[in-house]
């Protein structure tokens, strides 16, 4: 498709595209985008992105750092407009990307991608300044509430494979949990997965006395077998997809020992016990002033037990015993989000049950952080590659593609599971999953040039 | 002073009753409470001032409590749409107060409308938000956005204070304690002597005025409060939040004052006078705090033009009415409602004989009601007052209606006040929230704390740095919010997961 390759190559040179090209194209996306459920499902290896908010060039950065599509898959968690000074030629690259590699790309909504708070934040603004007129606001709007809510992504590997120039053992890069790289892929730092087998516990309640070999077979040995047959046995009753709360048990399906990872942009809502319940949600609308759609998209991890009142004004605040307990009942491995600035690119919080990622650096031109993105690999045990689903409960059940290497399987229609998702007893609950390895790569804020930067306002005239 | 400001209020109020007595339609009671507020000077001459007289009528109106029916906070009605009449405080306010300070030093000012109070069933106290205006504003500042904010919350109160230095705050520079029989020994506004308008002690004073407020009010417990600020005054209320989160408990501890503390209410609705021997330890029970555009960043950039910006105004206005028509035109409050009631508490007629010792503050007679005061009688008179006689050689400078501030000797604080806020800002407890007139407004670490979700960010583009003035509705809906979601008593959060477990539940 000729015209979109050289809409993408005059986006990648940070020209905007004509009115009637945003208007076509915003239209083939919304086509795509509607197909797709609230929650998408992706196949590791992925490349999980966090703010971009208008910052043009460095998202060019990041592409240099992690890979240029279509040869990595990305996914991003929302806010790609306001404050930046390119918010348009950001959105609508990552939306030619999406619409020219669908399987590649995964976009799911920010809070930023609405109506109200773009008028304000600069998207608009820029847009009226770039085109003369609030049509393509309109168009990319209109966009805006088709974009997935959350992603759930399987099949990813709790090891990461050895990179070369690296010369431990392979014994240990078995081991290895978290790696830390620099722009030029340096490592940085490398962390070796924990050997505490109860650290999955977030309260004094015995624990089942099956939880040890499972998250030691999880932890040590990368054989999926073994690790969904001891799952199997725990929970048999559990089916379904993973990350679906109906569900179940993401090991039965499949073949990778690690949970799955929900990405959100926000985090987790009092109103959302399981990931089906955001299936249910009707995305198609302004994100609302309050709700799950709204929580989804605001709310933040904080220090705290239990629920808090988020200080934002919208959504909530949640403690690390919500995460875990949500994790749990889940299936999930690690809930990757990202709504919140981390002068580090990227932050893990509640014993890694969470990670915020952060992807603009410098953000606002000002603020001296450096940025981040997620690696997540694919299980190398010979799972096979998961056909892409668009997230429906029964389509997504990646397990059907792996040959039934898991004892259970996954099983169609295991979604009628749901309604016990928030009736487990603690002891019932799934142990907690192990997350999947991470690698981390930090980079800097990329050279600006000047061009489109609009002049700064005069300094207030009254201040007292 | 305090008591001949008693006799002058029983004055005020006898009148006041004599007008209330038949429900007047609202157009009269605006023409009245027009006359309350700045045709004082008029007063004196009637036959109701008359002590005598006016101490019965004072014993009466300790019970006179204004009425919900009384349409205390309707819009004018019936006025021309283009009008540029002042409004009078009393459309918008229940009652004014007079809170002596315990040494003496200084006598506030402040407007207030009660909260409703508990009614003991569960049914918790209405909110009060206290405000504090900005360096050279007034309490009336806030006035339009107190009549919006109860109109969507019709529990709220609204205490809004003259800052020392501003409004009708006077600060006694004589021996404390005794009253100031002549002009000279009260000054409003920069007289003579520089106020100390330093950041602690402006705290201090809003502080105070609660505390003095609720002994003035009877009330037995402060209602839960909302601090306000609006540029200088959100550097207040951001300093008196932090100080009230520094004190281990946010116990306030007033029994230093005094029995000698005397309060004085006056107002329209009959307010009470009182001597309050009561001393009582305050709890202080701070829901949050907004601040209205300002930012430490780019207020110490605008220091710089700030003395520019001062030269352009004019030194003097001819009439009330040229003055909010200079306001509105000059798009410094770009809401004629919001000019008509707050521009004339910025400023005060000069050129008059030194006012008469017993209405030395509450007004001078002002006779320039001229053409535009035709239908309000002789009503635009402020209080009395000597006015600062800087700015000579600027235009205006001829005019009678000068600033009762003079914000350029008030220069020496300016760092003082915004030095640290942000950070202050960040760490204080409670909800906070920032109304911005633009997003380019934040500096460096506010940016960040946004990002972080450290506290709410409203942005409203298109009003101007007078954000509570021009666009009071708006404003007043996002206070309301801002309150409705700190709210304690109607908080009620999702279980905890250890709660639930305690209880047997699952999770």
């Amino acid at each position: 498709m000729s015209d979109l390759d050289r809409a993408i190559a005059q986006l990648r040179a940070c020209r905007p595209i004509p009115e009637a090209e945003v208007r076509e194209l915003c239209h083939k996306a919304r086509e795509l985008l509607i197909e797709e459920g609230n929650v998408v499902t992706v196949n590791a290896p992925v490349t999980i992105c966090g703010d971009i908010h208008g910052q043009f060039h460095d998202l060019m950065e990041l592409f240099r750092v992690g890979g240029d599509v279509p040869d990595t898959n990305y996914l991003f968690m929302g806010d790609f407009v306001d404050r930046g000074f390119y918010s348009l030629e950001t959105f609508l690259l990552l939306l030619c990307l999406k619409v020219r590699y669908p399987d590649r790309m995964t976009l799911i909504r920010g809070n930023h991608e609405s109506r109200q708070i773009t008028t304000v934040y600069g998207f608009y603004d820029e847009c009226l300044r770039k085109y003369g007129s609030a049509n393509v606001w309109r168009y990319c709007c209109d966009v805006f509430d088709y974009l997935a809510l959350g992603a759930i992504v399987l099949g990813a590997s709790n090891t990461l494979p050895s990179t070369s120039g690296q010369t431990e053992s392979s014994a240990n890069s078995d081991e290895v949990e978290i790696e830390v790289h620099n722009s030029d892929g340096q490592i940085i730092s490398r962390f070796l997965r924990q050997k505490d087998v109860d650290r999955g516990r977030i309260n004094s309640t015995p624990t089942n006395g099956n939880s040890t070999p499972v998250t030691n077979g999880a932890t040590s040995s990368p054989s999926p077998t073994r690790t969904a047959a001891k799952n199997n046995n725990r929970t048999p009753t559990l089916t379904g997809p993973p990350g679906s709360g109906a569900s179940s048990s993401s090991a039965g399906s499949v073949g990778n020992p690690s949970g799955a990872v929900l990405c959100v942009h926000g985090g987790l809502s009092p109103l959302i016990e399981n990931v089906d319940k955001i299936r249910l949600l009707d995305r198609k609308q302004e994100v609302p002033h309050e709700g799950a759609m709204c929580d989804l998209l605001w709310s933040d991890p904080d220090e705290i037990d239990g629920w808090g009142l988020s200080p934002r004004g919208a959504g909530f605040l949640f403690g690390a015993d919500i995460v875990q307990v949500f994790n749990r009942r889940n299936n999930l491995g690690l809930i990757a989000r990202a709504h919140q600035l981390v002068m580090e690119g990227f932050k893990e919080m509640f014993d890694a049950s969470i990670v915020t990622v952060w992807s603009a650096p410098n953000y606002c031109y000002r603020c001296g952080n450096v940025a981040a993105l997620l690696e997540l690999t694919e299980d190398e045990s010979g799972m096979g590659v998961l056909a892409r689903s668009n997230g429906e409960v029964n389509r997504s059940d990646g397990g059907m593609g792996t040959g039934g290497v898991g004892g259970g399987g996954g099983r169609p229609g295991g979604g009628g599971a749901g309604q016990r998702g928030g009736g487990l007893l603690d002891d019932d609950l799934p142990p907690r999953r192990p997350g999947p390895a991470r690698r981390y790569r930090v980079f800097q804020a990329a050279p600006q040039d000047s061009r489109g930067m609009p002049a700064k306002k005069p300094v207030a005239d009254y201040f007292l | 002073m305090s008591d001949l400001r008693k006799k002058w209020a029983k004055a005020r109020i006898s009148t006041a009753m004599h007008a209330m007595a038949p429900p007047p339609p609202l157009a009269d009671s605006i023409c009245e409470a027009d006359e309350d507020r700045f045709g004082s000077g008029s007063v004196p001459n009637t036959p109701q001032d008359d002590d005598s007289s006016s101490a019965s009528s004072m014993s009466s109106t300790g019970t006179v409590i204004p009425s919900p029916g009384r349409a205390l906070f309707a819009r004018p009605q019936g006025l021309p749409g283009r009008s540029l009449d002042p409004i009078p405080w009393t459309t918008y306010f229940e009652r004014e107060l007079l809170l002596r300070s315990p040494d003496g030093s200084i006598t506030y000012h402040a407007y207030l409308t009660s909260p409703t109070p508990s009614s003991g069933r569960g049914n918790p106290p209405g909110p009060l938000f206290v405000t504090h205006h900005g360096a050279g504003s007034s309490g009336l500042s806030f006035a339009v956005l107190s009549a919006e904010i109860r109109k969507r919350l019709p529990s709220a109160g609204i205490l809004s204070l003259d800052a020392r230095g501003h409004g009708l705050t006077t600060t006694h520079h004589s021996a404390s304690s005794t009253l100031a029989i002549h002009g000279e020994e009260a000054t409003e506004g920069g007289n003579g002597k520089v106020e100390d308008l330093s950041l602690p002690t402006l705290a201090a004073d809003l502080l105070a005025v609660i505390t003095l407020t609720q002994s003035a009010m009877h009330w037995p417990t402060l209602p839960p409060i909302l601090l306000v600020g609006h540029s200088l005054g959100g550097a207040v209320v951001t300093e008196l939040a932090c100080s009230l989160a520094r004190s281990s408990t946010t116990t306030t501890n007033i029994s230093k004052a005094p029995a000698s503390m005397e309060t004085t209410t006056s107002g329209p609705s009959g307010g009470t006078g009182s001597r309050d021997d009561t001393s009582t330890a305050t709890k202080v029970d701070l829901l949050g705090y907004a601040v209205l555009d300002v930012v430490e960043g780019s207020a110490l950039d605008a220091l710089q033009s700030m003395h520019a910006y001062l030269a352009t105004r004019p030194a003097g206005f001819d009439t009330l009415r040229d003055a909010v028509e200079w306001h509105v035109r000059s798009r410094t409050v770009r809401n004629a409602i919001s000019a008509r009631a707050s521009v004339p508490g910025l400023l005060v007629h000069q050129g008059q004989p030194p006012p008469q010792a017993h209405e030395q503050q509450a007004g001078v007679v002002g006779d320039d009601g001229e053409e535009q005061m035709v239908e309000e009688e002789d009503g635009l008179v402020a209080e009395s007052g000597i006015v600062n006689g800087s700015g000579t050689g600027r235009k205006g400078i001829s005019k009678p209606w000068r600033w009762r501030t003079d914000l350029a000797e008030t220069q020496p604080f300016w760092e003082g006040w915004f030095g640290g806020l942000s950070k202050k800002f960040l760490s204080g407890k409670g909800g906070k929230m920032l109304l911005l007139a633009g997003t380019d407004r934040l500096d460096t670490e506010l940016t960040i704390g946004q990002m972080q979700g450290k506290y709410a960010l409203q942005v409203f583009p298109e009003a101007g740095h007078f954000i509570h003035e021009d666009l009071p509705e708006k404003t007043a809906m996002a206070l309301v919010d801002f309150y409705r979601r700190n709210d304690r008593s109607a908080l009620v959060l999702p279980p905890k997961v250890s709660e639930l477990l305690a209880q047997g539940k699952r999770v």
